[in-house]
């Protein structure tokens, strides 16, 4: 709704005006009667009226004056009609220079474009109506939408326009009737260029606006000291930016535009056809996101980097198989949903953090990821308060872990081999006009992105419930199990004899060498039902053979026998109780002395092959170790080394059993809570 | 003027507002008449005689602007109107404070082509535009002389007369900013009493000549063509049936 007119002295400066000067400069020179432009009279049917300048004349003119050849002379002086310094007499709507004998002539100054002053819809309308003066229904459809447009948002001042318009009508009929033809045309020219039909390109479209004049003299600054100073800092510091050498970045360039050149819609062409050209939509429906069978193009785009790969769904999808097949699908299932994380809304994030913690950081998770101490460290710390990139590290540590490991090998193995050769390379349609008509005809919308967001999400919870728990790699030690702690030396030993199964490994509860004391991780144990529950499994057969346990305060055990036992559990234990120990006895391992000082053992056995029994010295760092499995719960300044699984050693021997156990991981920050609380 | 109103009330205000709808009206035709003129600025017709027209029709515009405005300020500062007259107020300060933005954007345009097109400087080219004919006519219309003026203006009234359009235009942008000020008109609540489209008024455009040389003009031309021809078969075929059933009648 306008007010009134933005009355702002011609402090709007609109950038792409400002060639305007120039072409002021050059329709002066043209009118000079000796070196300029040779006019004519164009004679109508009642009168004749002067200055009328050939097509031609002014291409030979401009051609001339630049020295330039008659193509580029040419668009020089469309340039000049466009921008409505010259009109055309006949064919008034085409604002093009013909150079031929068609008519021009120049428009007068009053009405050149100025780039202080835009055309104002006032003087629109002002025009239009005097046309409907002079004769009714003589407006072309789109003048006539916009005075009904400007009728409604000028209203207040329609009786005003009606009344300019015939004044201006009465004023014009005072003059002799080859000016006022002149006057008419000169003004109907006006409008063409400033109020273009719709669908033409107009030279009018200025883009923004500005709020300094780009023509204006720099103000002259006052050079001080300062002035000078701040322009050497600002030099210095562009100096010291580090640059690239352009043939390495060139390089770079060359590269990639030699890899994607065909993959370009604009440089090469697009099978089966560009959509945007031919209104054909199977270009779109062959390369929807998931779809069945990629096309080859898109195969080829993956093999450009691994990131081309992450980025497409569908390669997504394929690698997310291939990653299957060999048991390294969390590795890419923790990358998306620290994509999630990032990308996700904020109010979930602190809950999405502790999930992403307990599904895939945490000891004992179900679906542990391989990250180096260092990063573990941080992100745990950086857990305690979430954010959106609190996970970033671990994120970069996976990402390149996919991309120098999985990537390669995914390169090589059947499935992508089989997703190679199943791709569809499609005709090239090879559309008439006729044909091209109908398809534009035939252009329906799309589907809206409502429907399409509603089937993104169908599609997430479908792959989310058909189980993250794909074939999940276990560590050997997700689950802090105390009484396990003599089975880890059986468990190394185990390993050294071969594949067998090996419970999972445990926490160190019952360290009673461990150098943190004894409450904070009796008070872990507490937080792990799980383990508890297999303590407890152990139950009184344990006792005697687990002296070592027994070191640990009653307390625990007293919490643990609080709990209900679980039946399979404790089966379970108890069976693999027995076995280890039997294990453990053919070794030749002795007695209970021997299994008591076996809990440091343990330690020791954690890093490679059973030490002999007296290695009692080595226990020292051994616990700290172990501790740091604690640390996650207890805080103790880490020196974590996690252990890299094997994931084709773990799965087959865990699963069966793992999956049965239910079990309950903590997060840090929960704990501390506990802590805090039990304390 | 004001005495007037108190005196006579409601006719007072009446014939008031009649003057000052006079006023806004001639105002309306003077900036008309301006921009006629100054279309010509700078191109073939451009000479001393046609600036000093437009100084004249300059100066009446503003002294009917200074007019309308001491009386339309005086009769919308006056409360007790009734809002029948108040509207009709309002609608004529909504034509006066458009027909002096008019009035200051020609103003403005015509400062600047003056000062790319200075008449007394000899090497000035003036565009050739097809302008042919004088204007003293417009100004005429514009002074509400019943002839034309045929004074010759003086010759070194150039430079002189760019400074002094310089100080009106700013008189009246200073003009325009006051009348904002002063008084409180929504114009966004003033609602156009009149037609969306003007009557047509007159016969022929100027541009018809030009249909001579040009095809979309034809399409009019066929139209009527097409109409003449409709019309004479139709004649024809009434003739033919009128005389069948003659025959019919007869035989």
């Amino acid at each position: 709704m306008t007010i009134r007119n933005v009355r702002d002295h011609g402090q709007r400066y609109r950038p792409r005006m400002a060639c305007l000067k120039k072409v002021e400069a050059l329709v002066l020179e043209m009118q000079d009667p000796k070196s300029g432009v040779k006019s004519q009279t164009q004679r109508l049917v009642i009168t004749t009226i002067p200055h009328a300048i050939t097509g031609e004349d002014i291409v030979a003119w401009v051609a001339n004056r630049f020295n330039i050849d008659a193509r580029e002379a040419q668009s020089i002086a469309t340039l000049m009609v466009a921008f409505g310094y010259i009109y055309p007499l006949q064919d008034h709507k085409r604002l093009i220079i013909k150079a031929d004998t068609s008519l021009y002539r120049f428009q007068t100054p009053y009405f050149w474009p100025a780039q202080q002053w835009p055309a104002e819809d006032t003087d629109y309308a002002i025009y239009l109506a005097k046309r409907n003066i002079r004769k009714k229904g003589v407006l072309e459809l789109y003048e006539q939408e916009h005075y009904n447009n400007l009728h409604k948002w000028m209203n207040h001042k329609w009786d005003f326009i009606v009344m300019q318009a015939k004044e201006q009508y009465r004023a014009g009929k005072e003059r002799k009737k080859p000016d006022r033809v002149v006057f008419d045309c000169q003004e109907r020219a006006y409008w063409v260029v400033h109020r273009p039909p719709p669908g033409t390109i107009s030279a009018m479209d200025y883009g923004l606006e500005r709020l300094t004049d780009p023509n204006a003299d720099e103000v002259k600054k006052k050079k001080t000291m300062d002035y000078y100073r701040r322009i050497v800092i600002f030099t210095q510091q562009c100096i010291m930016r580090s640059r690239v050498k352009s043939s390495v970045s060139l390089g770079a360039i060359v590269k990639y535009i030699t890899t994607c050149k065909n993959h370009d819609p604009f440089l090469a062409m697009c099978l089966p056809s560009n959509p945007w050209l031919t209104d054909d939509t199977t270009y779109w429906e062959l390369n929807m996101p998931n779809v069945e069978i990629p096309t080859k193009m898109r195969v080829e785009r993956w093999t450009f980097g691994f990131r081309e790969l992450l980025s497409d769904p569908r390669g997504r999808a394929d690698f997310r198989l291939f990653l299957k097949k060999e048991f390294s699908g969390e590795n890419l299932a923790f990358w998306e949903t620290c994509e999630d994380l990032k990308w996700g809304a904020a109010a979930t994030m602190k809950d999405k953090a502790q999930q992403i913690y307990k599904t895939f950081l945490a000891p004992g998770a179900p679906r542990w990821i391989n990250i180096d101490g260092k990063t573990m460290d941080i992100t745990v710390k950086g857990l305690v308060h979430p954010h959106r990139y609190v996970l970033d590290a671990a994120q970069t540590h996976i990402y390149m872990l996919m991309k120098k490991d999985s990537f390669g090998r995914y390169m090589k193995s059947t499935v992508f081999k089989e997703t190679q050769k199943k791709a569809i390379s499609p005709e090239e349609h090879k559309f008439s006009d006729a044909q091209l008509e109908q398809n534009a005809k035939k252009r329906k919308p799309n589907l809206s992105p409502i429907v399409l967001r509603q089937r993104e999400e169908e599609e997430k919870a479908r792959l989310a419930a058909s189980g993250p728990m794909d074939i999940t790699q276990l560590c050997k030690f997700t689950a802090p199990v105390p009484h396990l702690a003599v089975y880890t030396g059986i468990c190394e030993a185990q390993l050294s004899h071969g594949r067998e199964r090996q419970p999972p490994s445990p926490g160190f509860p019952t360290l009673p060498n461990s150098a943190a004391c004894p409450s904070p991780i009796s008070v872990a144990i507490d937080s792990t039902p799980a383990s508890e529950r297999k303590f407890e499994g152990q139950g009184g057969s344990a006792a005697a053979q687990f002296p070592s346990i027994a070191e640990v305060p009653l307390e625990t055990r007293v919490s643990a026998s609080a709990r209900g036992p679980d039946e399979s559990q404790l089966a379970s234990q108890k069976s693999r109780v027995a076995l280890s120990l039997s294990r453990f006895l053919r070794r030749g391992c002795g007695n209970a002395s021997v299994l008591a000082s076996l809990s440091p053992k343990c330690h020791s056995a954690m890093g490679g092959r059973v030490q002999p029994l007296s290695r009692e010295p080595l226990s020292q760092p051994q616990p700290k170790r172990i501790a740091n499995f604690f640390q996650i719960k207890v805080d103790i300044p880490p020196e974590c080394r996690i252990y890299p699984i094997d994931s084709e050693d773990e799965e087959n021997e865990c699963t069966s059993r793992v999956r049965g156990t239910v079990k309950e991981i903590i997060c840090p920050w929960e704990s501390i809570t506990k802590q805090d609380q039990a304390g | 003027m004001d005495g007037k109103v108190a005196d006579d009330g409601g006719r007072g205000s009446q014939k008031l507002l009649e003057e000052v709808r006079a006023l806004v009206e001639t105002l309306n035709k003077v900036v008309a008449c301006y921009h006629q003129l100054s279309s010509c600025v700078g191109g073939s017709t451009d000479s001393g005689q046609l600036r000093h027209e437009l100084r004249q029709t300059r100066e009446r515009a503003q002294q009917l602007a200074l007019d309308s405005r001491r009386l339309l300020t005086a009769r919308l500062r006056d409360r007790s109107l009734a809002p029948p007259t108040r509207l009709e107020a309002e609608l004529l300060w909504v034509s006066f404070s458009s027909s002096l933005e008019l009035l200051h954007a020609d103003m403005c345009k015509v400062f600047s082509v003056g000062q790319n097109f200075p008449l007394s400087s000899n090497t000035g080219v003036l565009v050739q535009t097809g302008m042919q004919g004088e204007t003293a006519k417009v100004t005429a219309r514009a002074l509400s002389l019943s002839e034309p003026d045929l004074n010759e203006a003086p010759a070194s009234m150039d430079r002189l007369e760019q400074g002094e359009l310089e100080a009106e235009k700013a008189r009246v942008d200073q003009m325009i900013e006051d009348m904002e000020q002063r008084v409180n008109v929504l114009r966004w609540t003033v609602e156009a009493q009149g037609p969306q489209n003007a009557e047509p008024v007159g016969s022929g455009s100027s541009l018809a000549l030009l249909s001579v040389l040009q095809a979309e003009p034809e399409q009019h031309r066929c139209k009527r063509g097409q109409m003449f021809v409709a019309a004479l078969v139709v004649s024809l075929a009434a003739a033919a049936l009128l005389l069948s059933v003659g025959v019919l009648y007869l035989g």
